[in-house]
């Protein structure tokens, strides 16, 4: 007899494709072999993680189809099980698996589009925060504008392929018209992926509004965001940037040298002086 | 709570229906008349329009939280950072039940995704109970242990499910979630009585039924029953329900769906048959009153 801990281990390893001697020999015939009865438990975990995956990659399944899928996710969920148990938790690294498999590598794009039906997911489920009042902004003391920290939104995601993976999600939506086409030439895209309300969406960025809000959510203050902006785009323009993010409720914490919204996950003070 | 000894004919039975995404707009739009929905605790720990709807739907239902992810029958120590988040949702959804299973899902680093069977013996009964007493500390409220659907025995368990789960609500006075079909699809792959095992619960501590359907498989020539939760219940089930309400009165009770998902005109349909056995329960403990 094992250790509960052995008896677990033992068992896991057989549910996940591993030899199963070592469990089946701690449980009863009953009528039926023992390694049967620890396949009828395998078959719920692969069928029951794979759709899973399948939910949170839709259009993955749908540009490898459905059999490919499940080959996939069963290589995938053998070597990298969930590790908690919320589901919609479950399958981050799924699109570094996609490009290192080997069946997969005539399509370059495929594990970009899985990052970024991830980043949809993760949208989806982020927590939710309070906005930023735009007018905690106003009360900043002059001096210190180019030294405040912004926190983005938790659902907010950057995303940059060298693919037009945007036109890719929308060709291979329901409902989109079966003839359309993408040109794999059309070329790469920055995309900001978040949730407005309970919707989740994307819209392409500029290189510069991309380099300005991947330094926010680095944690850099608003005069080296403008500059990584800059530095992209020399043009760049720091007020409807701003503006933007504000308006739509992706700024939910902020920090000056002298005041302070808080840590993470504080609600804002609308009036910090 | 959800009352389980209403006497109004005009309030809906203690019946439920457990509630899937892909239902949740109809709900939501269409109200039925149902007395709680049941959520599965796991899909709804992140924030978002998912939980949000929930706390809305929570004006109008009575909620149960119906958790598959603590692994209180497991070998390793509770996930503080899981439980937290499941106290998180109990504080903000304020449900009427909150239940989990005999069961562990952890093993190896691994979350698994299933409801795993465990040995039952002394050991196993004295961690389980402490694990379901950390947790109702925790949560500051009495849960519920659901029995699992068995497809596999261990060569050493010395105890008997009913014992266990009996001791188990004895120790930690936790209640008991009896799953039916999980009695009738356990008690069957094993060439055991059902009926010994309803007889071999405790009267006073079924919290909630839950009722389910299940399918047949061949497993190598010999027909097994899985809990699959992808059809009608089925008629031996409901037969079992009647003597389970007869034994443990009218009890609130759940009719879950998950494979195959129909329309919930259907699911509502079950739960109305669910609902005419129940009310019948209630007129004979009635009438026992009367008497």
């Amino acid at each position: 007899m094992s250790s509960p801990r052995e008896l677990e281990r033992d068992f896991a390893v057989a549910l996940l494709g591993g030899p199963d001697e070592a469990i089946t020999g701690q449980i009863q015939g009953d009528g039926l072999e023992p390694a049967a009865r620890i396949a009828i438990y395998r078959h719920h975990v692969l069928v029951t993680l794979t759709e899973a995956l399948e939910a949170t990659y839709p259009v993955v399944v749908r540009l490898v189809d459905r059999r490919f899928f499940a080959y996939a996710a069963d290589r995938y969920i053998r070597d990298n099980p969930p590790i908690g148990p919320c589901l919609f938790e479950y399958g981050e690294s799924f699109a570094d698996f996609l490009s290192a498999f080997p069946p997969c590598r005539d399509l370059a794009y495929l594990a970009d589009v899985a990052r970024l039906e991830w980043a949809m997911n993760r949208a989806l489920h982020a927590e939710d925060a309070v906005t930023l009042d735009p007018r905690w902004l106003s009360a900043v003391p002059l001096d210190e504008v180019a030294r405040v920290k912004l926190r983005l939104h938790p659902s907010v995601s950057l995303l940059e392929s060298p693919w037009p993976i945007d036109q890719i999600w929308r060709t291979n939506q329901p409902g989109a018209d079966p003839e359309a086409t993408v040109s794999l030439d059309a070329g790469g895209v920055r995309l900001e992926i978040c949730r407005l309300e309970d919707d989740v969406v994307f819209r392409p960025m500029t290189s510069a509004t991309y380099a300005f809000e991947r330094a926010l959510a680095t944690g850099l203050d608003l005069q080296r965001a403008v500059d990584a902006a800059r530095s992209a785009d020399p043009s760049f323009d720091l007020t409807p940037a701003l503006g933007e993010l504000l308006d739509q409720g992706l700024i939910v914490g902020a920090s000056a040298p002298s005041i302070d919204t808080g840590g993470p996950g504080c609600k804002p003070t609308q009036h910090p002086c | 709570m959800i009352a389980r000894d209403e006497r109004s004919a005009d309030t809906p039975a203690p019946v439920g229906v457990g509630l899937r995404a892909p239902h949740v707009a109809e709900v939501m739009a269409t109200r039925p008349a149902i007395a709680f929905l049941e959520v599965h605790t796991e899909n709804y720990l992140g924030g978002g329009p998912a939980v949000a709807g929930l706390e809305r739907l929570r004006h109008d239902y009575a909620v149960s939280l119906h958790g598959v992810g603590l692994s209180l029958g497991g070998a390793d120590p509770l996930d503080r950072r899981h439980l937290m988040r499941v106290k998180g949702l109990v504080e903000r959804i304020q449900p009427a039940l909150v239940s989990e299973h005999l069961a562990w899902s952890v093993g190896g680093g691994a979350y698994l995704n299933h409801l795993l069977p465990l040995p039952y013996d002394e050991s196993r009964l004295e961690a389980t109970s402490r694990r379901i007493e950390q947790v109702q500390e925790t949560l500051g409220r009495a849960i519920l242990v659901e029995n699992p659907a068995r497809y596999l025995r261990f060569r050493h368990s010395p105890i008997s499910e009913p014992e266990f789960l009996t001791e188990l609500a004895r120790r930690t006075g936790c209640g008991i979630l009896l799953d039916v079909n999980n009695v009738y699809v356990s008690s069957y792959n094993f060439d055991e009585d059902p009926l010994a095992y309803l007889d071999a619960m405790p009267t006073g501590a079924i919290g909630e039924i839950h009722l389910a359907g299940h399918a047949t498989n061949d497993a190598a020539g010999r027909p097994i029953l899985i809990d699959d939760h992808g059809s009608c219940v089925a008629e031996p089930v409901w037969d079992l329900y009647r003597r389970a309400l007869a034994r443990f009165g009218p009890v609130p009770s759940l009719v879950e769906w998950d494979t195959n998902l129909p329309e919930l005109t259907v699911l509502l349909d079950e739960a109305a048959r669910a609902g005419r056995l129940l009310r019948a329960a209630q007129g004979r403990e009635r009438h026992v009153v009367a008497a």
